[in-house]
C-alpha cells in the first residue's frame, strides 16, 4: 500500500535520510522507532507530502506523493509532531474546519465530528477553546483531526508524547483498535510503545533503516537470546571457572559480567547455538566444587538490541 | 473551490473573532475622520470642510490609500507567518489542498476585512450627498480604485508573509514594498527631474488617481489585477519551494 524507495533528504549540508526503503501493507500497524534526530519525522513529512525528498520516491496505492499529492493526502490522516492546532478556535470549530477543507459535506460533518469525538474522548471539551486545553486533550484533538475523514491510512508522529501514563495507555488502546481496520504508521522513541501497539518495527538510526521486522524476528536476528549469566563463589584451591566453562561444548565465549555488588565471580557465557546450557553449567559447578550463587538465561531483550543498534 | 472558501471563512472569522480587526478598523476610521474634518479642509479653498462647500471626496480617497499602506500590512502579516511559527502550516499543507488554494483562501479572507473596513467609510459619501450634490462618477471610481489598491496591498502583504516566520518582518517588508510602489511616481519630482513615464507606469498611486477620476481605463484595472495575481502566485510558489529546502 505504501512503497518507500531509497529516500534521501538533505537539509542543506546535513543528510537527514540516507537512502531508506520499506513498504507497508494494508492493515499493518508499523512503528517507526529510533532516537531523537534519527529521521523518523523527516520520513513522515515526506510521506505526507509536507516536504519533498532530495531523491527517492514514495507511492501510496501506486500514486506518487509529489505528482499526485492531493489524491494521496485525501487517503491519509496525519498527526504532526506536537499536534499543531489553532489555539483561538474551539475544538468543534477546528474539527469542522479540517473536515470542511477535506470536502466533507455540512450534513456529514456533524455526524463525523460526534463519532470521532466519542472515539478519542473529547466530547466534554468540544466547545472549549483549544488554547485552554491540557496537553493530553490537545493531543487527542490532533488525533481526532487526523481521523475526521475516516482515512485508510493514519500517520501519527509521536502520538503519546506529553501524555501522562493513564492517557498513554488509553491512546495505545485506541491506536490498536484503529489498527484493526486500517493502516497505521506511528513514530516513537519509546520501545514499550512499539511492542504494545505495532506488529512491525522499523528501527531507524542516523537516517538509515537498521532493522525491519516483528519484535521477535528482530530479536532473533540481532542477538542471540542465548546468553547465560553465571555467578559462582570459587572456594580456595578450586580451578578458575572461566577456563572450565569455556571448554563446555556449545560455549562460544566467557566474559566477566558487570554486576556491581556481586558476592562471587559474575560471568557471562555466550552459547553458539540455541541450546539451553544451564544443566551443563550446573553439573560443572557441582563437579568443580563451586557454590552456584546465580544461574539464569539472559534473554537479550529489544531494549538491549535497540541500544546496540543505535550506539555507533 | 469549496476548500478555498472554507479557508477564507476561517481567516475572516479569525480576524473578527479577535480584537485585531476591531482595533485596526478603529485606528483606520479615527485617523481618516481626523484627516477628513481637520486636515483635508486646508487643502480646499476654505479652511473648514463645511465652509469649503465643495462636494468632493478626492482627498478622502487619497488618505485612505495612505492609511492602507500601514493598516493592511498589519492585517496581512499574520496570514502565513503565523501558521509557519505555530506549526499549523504542516497541518494545512498535508490536507488535500494545493498551495495555490491555501494562499487564495487566505487572500480572500483578508479581502473580507478590506471590504468591511472600506464599507464603513460609506458614511462620508452619504454626508457629502446630504450636504451637497456630488458627481457620482468620482465617488464610484474612488471606491473602485481604493478596493483595487487595497487588494494589491494585501496580495503584497501575503507574499511578504510567505517569506518569513516572523510577523513583524512580514509587516515591515510589506510596508516597504507597498510604500515604494505607491509613491514611486513622486520620486523623479523629488530629485528634481521631470515626470517620468516609467515611474508613473509602476506607481500604484498614479493608476489609482486615474481610476479615481471616475473614468475607468482598462489599463489601470489590468495593472492592479496583474499585481494581485502575480503576488498571490509568487506567494504560492514560495510555499511550494519551501518543500525542497
Amino acid at each position: 500500500m505504501i512503497e518507500v524507495q531509497n529516500l534521501v533528504k538533505d537539509y542543506g549540508p546535513i543528510r537527514a535520510l540516507g537512502g531508506v526503503s520499506f513498504s507497508v501493507q494494508r492493515g499493518e500497524v508499523v512503528g517507526f522507532l529510533g532516537p531523537n534526530g534519527a529521521g523518523k519525522t523527516t520520513c513522515m513529512k515526506i510521506v505526507t507530502g509536507f516536504i519533498a525528498a532530495t531523491s527517492g520516491s514514495v507511492t501510496v496505492d501506486g500514486k506518487d506523493v509529489v505528482e499526485d499529492g492531493v489524491e494521496v493526502r485525501r487517503r491519509i490522516g496525519y498527526l504532526p509532531e506536537n499536534a499543531p492546532v489553532y489555539p483561538d478556535m474551539t475544538v468543534r470549530e477546528y474539527l469542522a474546519f479540517v473536515a470542511g477543507v477535506r470536502g466533507i459535506t455540512k450534513a456529514d460533518i456533524a455526524r463525523r465530528l460526534n463519532d470521532v469525538a466519542l472515539r478519542v474522548g473529547i466530547v466534554n471539551v468540544l466547545d472549549q477553546e483549544i488554547g485552554t486545553l491540557s496537553k493530553g486533550y490537545r493531543q487527542r484533538t490532533g488525533l481526532a483531526q487526523a481521523m475526521i475523514h475516516d482515512p485508510e491510512i493514519l500517520i501519527l508522529d509521536e502520538p503519546t508524547s506529553g501524555l501522562d501514563p493513564n492517557q498513554i495507555v488509553e491512546i495505545r488502546a485506541l491506536i490498536k483498535d484503529l489498527g484493526k481496520d486500517r493502516t497505521v504508521i506511528l513514530s516513537t522513541h519509546n520501545l514499550p510503545e512499539v511492542t504494545a501497539t505495532c506488529n512491525r518495527i522499523l528501527l531507524i538510526h542516523r537516517g538509515r533503516l537498521v532493522a525491519n521486522g516483528t519484535p521477535g524476528s528482530i530479536s532473533a536476528a540481532h542477538g542471540g537470546n542465548n546468553n547465560f549469566l553465571v555467578e559462582v563463589d570459587v572456594r580456595e584451591g578450586a580451578r578458575p571457572p572461566a577456563d572450565l566453562l569455556a571448554r563446555l561444548p556449545g560455549v562460544k565465549s566467557v566474559l566477566p559480567a558487570d554486576r556491581p555488588g556481586a558476592a562471587g565471580e559474575p560471568l557471562r557465557v555466550e552459547a553458539t547455538g540455541d541450546a539451553d546450557l544451564r544443566p551443563a553449567i550446573f553439573d560443572l559447578a557441582v563437579k568443580s566444587g563451586w557454590a552456584l550463587l546465580e544461574l539464569r538465561r539472559e534473554r537479550l531483550d529489544l531494549e538491549t538490541i535497540f541500544q546496540r543498534l543505535t550506539q555507533s | 473551490m469549496r476548500n478555498v472558501l472554507t479557508i477564507a471563512r476561517r481567516e475572516f472569522f479569525a480576524y473578527f473573532g479577535s480584537p485585531v480587526a476591531y482595533i485596526a478598523i478603529a485606528v483606520f476610521l479615527v485617523l481618516l475622520g481626523v484627516t477628513f474634518f481637520f486636515e483635508i479642509p486646508f487643502l480646499l479653498p476654505k479652511d473648514d470642510f463645511f465652509e469649503a462647500r465643495e462636494a468632493t471626496l478626492r482627498p478622502l480617497f487619497e488618505w485612505m490609500v495612505f492609511l492602507f499602506t500601514i493598516i493592511l500590512p498589519a492585517i496581512s502579516m499574520r496570514l502565513l507567518a503565523e501558521e509557519r511559527r505555530m506549526g499549523t502550516l504542516e497541518l494545512l499543507l498535508t490536507l488535500p489542498v494545493t498551495e495555490t488554494e491555501v494562499v487564495a483562501g487566505k487572500f480572500l479572507g483578508a479581502l473580507g476585512f478590506l471590504g468591511i473596513a472600506t464599507g464603513l467609510t460609506l458614511a462620508y459619501p452619504l454626508l457629502v450627498a446630504v450636504l451637497g450634490n456630488p458627481d457620482p462618477g468620482p465617488i464610484v471610481g474612488g471606491y473602485f480604485g481604493v478596493l483595487l489598491v487595497g487588494a494589491a496591498y494585501l496580495a503584497v502583504g501575503l507574499l511578504a508573509s510567505a517569506w518569513t516566520g516572523s510577523q513583524i518582518t512580514a509587516f515591515l517588508v510589506a510596508i516597504l514594498i507597498c510604500a515604494a510602489f505607491t509613491f514611486v511616481d513622486r520620486l523623479p519630482e523629488a530629485v528634481g527631474l521631470r515626470q517620468m513615464e516609467a515611474a508613473n507606469l509602476m506607481s500604484f498611486n498614479a493608476h489609482f488617481r486615474s481610476i479615481a477620476r471616475g473614468v475607468i481605463d482598462t489599463r489601470d484595472v489590468v495593472f492592479f489585477l496583474t499585481v494581485i495575481v502575480g503576488a498571490v502566485a509568487l506567494a504560492s510558489h514560495s510555499l511550494e519551494s519551501r518543500k525542497w529546502r
